[in-house]
C-alpha cells in the first residue's frame, strides 16, 4: 500500500536535512508502530506524506496503492484514503464541526466520483461514530476544535477518521495528553477501523499506547532514519532501555 | 491651514465644497479628487416598472416577508411600498444641525424621506430600499429618521440596490428611546461605478439596545460614517460590520461612539474581506466623557487580504477623560491562515472550497450581530455567492 524509498527531505527554506534516506514498506492490515526521540523527523514524516507545504523531497519516493504520493495535492491524497491525525490538530474558528464533516466527506466521495450522502444518511453516520467515541453533540456544533480540550481535540480526529474511512491512517502521538479512560475509548475508535485493507502508522512515545493497538511491526526513528525494527516487544525493549543505544549509534 | 480650493466641476454643481484627503479623516477617500465629474441631482430618469421589480428581485433579502419602503432615484415610489400598520410621515425629517460634509452634501441634493414611528413592539420587518435605475450620471439623497418610541423595539433594514454610473447620500438617524430595542441591518450593493456615501447619527436612551450590522459590498466607492451617543445609562450598542470588496473597490467606515454618561457598553466587531485591488479602511474612534464611568468599550477591525494587491488601513482612536472604564481596540490583516488551509486540504477539501469555507467563517462573525434567523441567513446565502462568483473567476 504505501511504499517509502530512501526518502530525503529538508526544510524549503533551510538546508537542513530532517529525513535522511527513511524507507518503509507499508502492506494493507498492517500496523507499524513508529517511535524515537524527540525532533527525530516523526511528524515531518507523516506532514510530507499528507502533503504539508514547506518541505522539500531531495531524494527518494512515495508510492501510494502503486501511484506517486509525491506529486498529489494534499485533497488528492486525501481522497485517495491518506488521513493524519495531527500531533497537534488545528482550531478552526467560524467553521462548526459538523459543517465541517460534511464538506470534507463530500468533497472525497465527489473526487471518488462516488454520490454524496443525503443529510439525515449523513447525520446518523456521524452520530453513531460520535457516541462511540463520548462526543457529545454540543461538540459537534462548536466550532473544528476550538475550545476543545487536549483530550477532546485528539478524540476529535478520530472521529474524523472513523467518519473519513481512509486507508491509511497515520496517527501522530494521538495518546499523548490522554488520561487513561480517554486512551482506552480512543484505542477502540482505532480498533473498530483496523481491517484487511486499512493500514496504520501509529507514532508514539509510549509502549502503552501499544498495549491497546498491537502493533505488526516497530520501528525505531532517529535522526531521520529507520534505525531499527522489530514486532512488538521492541517497544517493551525501548521502554526499559530508552533511545540512547541509536541516538549514540547516529553521533 | 486655510487653503482655498479652485471648486471642481463636481463641487461647481451641488453648490458645495467635498472633503479631501487634507482633511485628517478624510486622509484615505478624496471625495474631491474622486468625483471626477458633476452628477447633477433632480433628473428626470425614465423609470421602466420592469427595472425596478428586476432589482428589488435583486435584493439578498427578496424572499423575506417585509414592510417595503421603497424610493426609486431619489423620489418615494408608492406603488411598490406597504405602510401597513406602520406609523410615518412622508417628508425630510429636520436633521440635528450636525456639522458634517456628507450631511451638507446630502442637502444640496435635495432629499426625499420619512420619519418612521415605532411605538411599540412591532412585529415586523421594515425595509427601507433605495433603487437607482439605468440613466444619466447623476446624484440621489435620502434623509430618513427612525425613532423607537421609549419601550419600544423594531427592526429596520436598509437596502441600497442599482445600476449605472451615479452619487447615492443616506443619511440616517436613529432615536432609540427608554429601554427601547433597535435591530438594525445594511446592505450595501450599489452598482459596480456607484458612489455611495452614507451618514448615520444614532442615539441610544436609557436601557437602550441597539443591535447593528452593516454590509458593504457593491459600489466602486463607499464611504460610511456613523455617530453613536449615549444619552441614557445602561445602554448597550453592537455595531458590527463586514465588507466584501474586489476589483477596485474602495470602502471607508468612520464610526464615532460617544459615550457622554457612565454604565454604558459598546462593542465594534468589523470583518473585511478585501480581494484583487481593493481597499477597506476602517477609523473608529472611541469618546469616553468625564463622568462616563464604568464604561466598557471595545472595537476590534479585522481584514482578510485575498491578493498581494489588496490593502486595509485600520485607525482606531480612543479618547477617554474618565479614570474608572474598560476600553480597548485590536486590529488585525492578514491573509487565509495556511496551517488552517492545510488541515482542511488534509481532510478533503479542495483547495478553491477550502478557502471559501475559511473566508465564509471569517465575515460569520460580523453576521453573528444579526438577531433575526432569516435575514442572517440571507446574508451568509450572499457571501455564498459572492464567494461562488470569486471562485469562478
Ligand atoms: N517547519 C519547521 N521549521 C523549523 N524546523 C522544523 C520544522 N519542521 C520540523 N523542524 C525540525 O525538524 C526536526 C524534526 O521535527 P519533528 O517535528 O518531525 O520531530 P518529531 O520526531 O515529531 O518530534 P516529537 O517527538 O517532539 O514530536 C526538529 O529538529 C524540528 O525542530
Ligand atoms: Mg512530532
Amino acid at each position: 500500500m504505501l511504499e517509502i524509498q530512501n526518502l530525503h527531505v529538508k526544510l524549503e527554506d533551510e538546508p537542513r536535512e530532517i529525513l535522511k534516506g527513511l524507507s518503509l514498506t507499508v502492506k494493507p492490515g498492517e500496523v507499524h508502530a513508529i517511535m524515537g526521540p524527540n525532533g527525530s523527523g516523526k511528524s515531518t514524516l507523516s506532514y510530507v506524506l499528507s502533503g504539508r507545504a514547506g518541505y522539500e523531497v531531495t531524494d527518494g519516493s512515495v508510492s501510494f496503492k502503486g501511484e506517486n504520493l509525491l506529486e498529489m495535492d494534499p485533497n488528492m491524497r486525501a481522497a485517495k484514503g491518506v488521513f493524519l491525525a495531527f500531533q497537534y490538530p488545528i482550531e478552526i474558528p467560524g467553521v462548526a464541526t459538523m459543517q465541517f464533516l460534511k464538506v470534507a466527506l463530500n468533497a472525497q466521495r465527489k473526487a471518488r466520483g462516488e454520490k454524496e450522502l443525503s443529510i439525515p444518511d449523513f447525520m446518523r453516520f456521524v452520530k453513531e461514530r460520535a457516541a462511540k467515541l463520548n462526543i457529545s453533540q454540543e461538540m459537534l456544533k462548536r466550532p473544528v476544535n476550538v475550545g476543545f480540550s487536549g483530550g477532546e481535540k485528539k478524540r476529535a480526529e478520530i472521529l474524523q477518521m472513523a467518519v473519513l474511512e481512509p486507508s491509511l491512517c497515520i496517527l501522530d502521538e494521538t495518546d499523548s495528553g490522554l488520561d487513561i479512560d480517554a486512551l482506552k475509548v480512543v484505542a477502540d475508535g482505532v480498533n473498530a477501523l483496523r481491517s484487511p485493507d486499512r493500514a496504520m502508522i501509529v507514532i508514539t512515545h509510549y509502549q502503552r499506547l501499544l498495549d491497546y493497538i498491537v502493533p505488526d511491526f516497530v520501528h525505531v526513528l532517529s535522526a531521520g532514519k529507520i534505525v531499527k525494527s522489530g514486532g512488538k516487544e521492541l517497544a517493551h525493549e525501548l521502554e526499559a532501555n530508552g533511545y540512547a543505544e541509536f541516538v549514540e549509534k547516529v553521533a | 491651514m486655510n487653503i482655498a480650493l479652485i471648486k471642481t466641476p463636481a463641487e461647481e454643481a451641488f453648490g458645495i465644497s467635498l472633503p479631501h484627503r487634507r482633511m485628517e479623516e478624510w486622509r484615505w477617500t478624496d471625495l474631491r479628487a474622486r468625483i471626477d465629474r458633476p452628477y447633477p441631482a433632480h433628473q428626470n430618469t425614465v423609470v421602466a416598472k420592469i427595472d425596478v421589480d428586476r432589482l428589488i428581485a435583486s435584493s439578498p433579502f427578496a424572499k423575506i416577508k417585509t414592510h417595503r419602503i421603497v424610493f426609486v432615484n431619489g423620489s418615494w415610489d408608492q406603488a411598490h411600498s406597504n405602510f401597513t400598520g406602520l406609523t410615518f410621515e412622508m417628508g425630510v425629517p429636520t436633521s440635528s444641525a450636525i456639522d458634517d460634509p456628507l450631511i451638507h452634501l446630502n442637502g444640496a441634493i435635495e432629499p426625499a424621506g420619512l420619519t418612521l414611528r415605532f411605538e411599540s413592539n412591532m412585529d415586523v420587518l421594515v425595509e427601507i430600499m433605495h433603487i437607482t435605475t439605468k440613466g444619466a450620471a447623476r446624484s440621489m439623497a435620502l434623509r430618513n429618521c427612525i425613532e423607537v418610541a421609549d419601550g419600544a423595539s423594531a427592526t429596520i433594514i436598509e437596502t441600497y440596490l442599482g445600476e449605472g454610473d451615479y452619487v447615492l447620500s443616506s443619511v440616517m438617524e436613529f432615536e432609540i428611546g427608554l429601554g427601547a430595542r433597535l435591530d438594525r441591518v445594511k446592505v450595501e450593493h450599489e452598482s459596480a461605478s456607484a458612489t455611495h456615501l452614507s451618514h448615520v447619527v444614532t442615539s441610544l436612551a436609557k436601557d437602550a439596545k441597539l443591535n447593528e450590522f452593516t454590509l458593504t459590498s457593491g459600489g466602486a466607492l463607499n464611504r460610511q460614517n456613523g455617530t453613536y451617543t449615549f444619552v441614557g445609562e445602561n445602554a448597550d450598542a453592537k455595531i458590527a460590520g463586514a465588507y466584501l470588496l474586489n476589483n477596485k473597490q474602495h470602502a471607508d467606515t468612520r464610526l464615532v461612539v460617544d459615550h457622554a454618561v457612565p454604565h454604558c457598553t459598546s462593542r465594534e466587531t468589523f470583518k473585511c474581506v478585501m480581494d484583487d485591488h481593493a481597499r477597506g479602511i476602517f477609523q473608529g474612534k472611541v469618546i469616553v466623557r468625564k463622568h462616563a464611568q464604568k464604561t466598557d468599550g471595545k472595537q476590534s477591525s479585522h481584514a482578510l487580504l485575498l491578493s498581494e494587491f489588496a490593502e486595509f488601513d485600520a485607525k482606531p482612536e480612543l479618547e477617554i477623560y474618565a479614570d474608572d472604564v474598560v476600553c480597548g481596540h485590536g486590529a488585525t490583516a492578514g491573509d487565509i491562515n495556511l496551517d488552517h488551509l492545510f488541515y482542511l486540504r488534509s481532510r478533503g477539501i479542495p483547495e478553491a472550497e477550502a478557502k471559501s469555507l475559511l473566508i465564509a467563517a471569517f465575515v460569520g462573525e460580523a453576521f453573528d450581530n444579526v438577531v433575526h434567523d432569516g435575514l442572517r441567513d440571507a446574508l451568509v446565502n450572499y457571501a455564498a455567492n459572492w464567494l461562488q462568483v470569486r471562485k469562478n473567476v
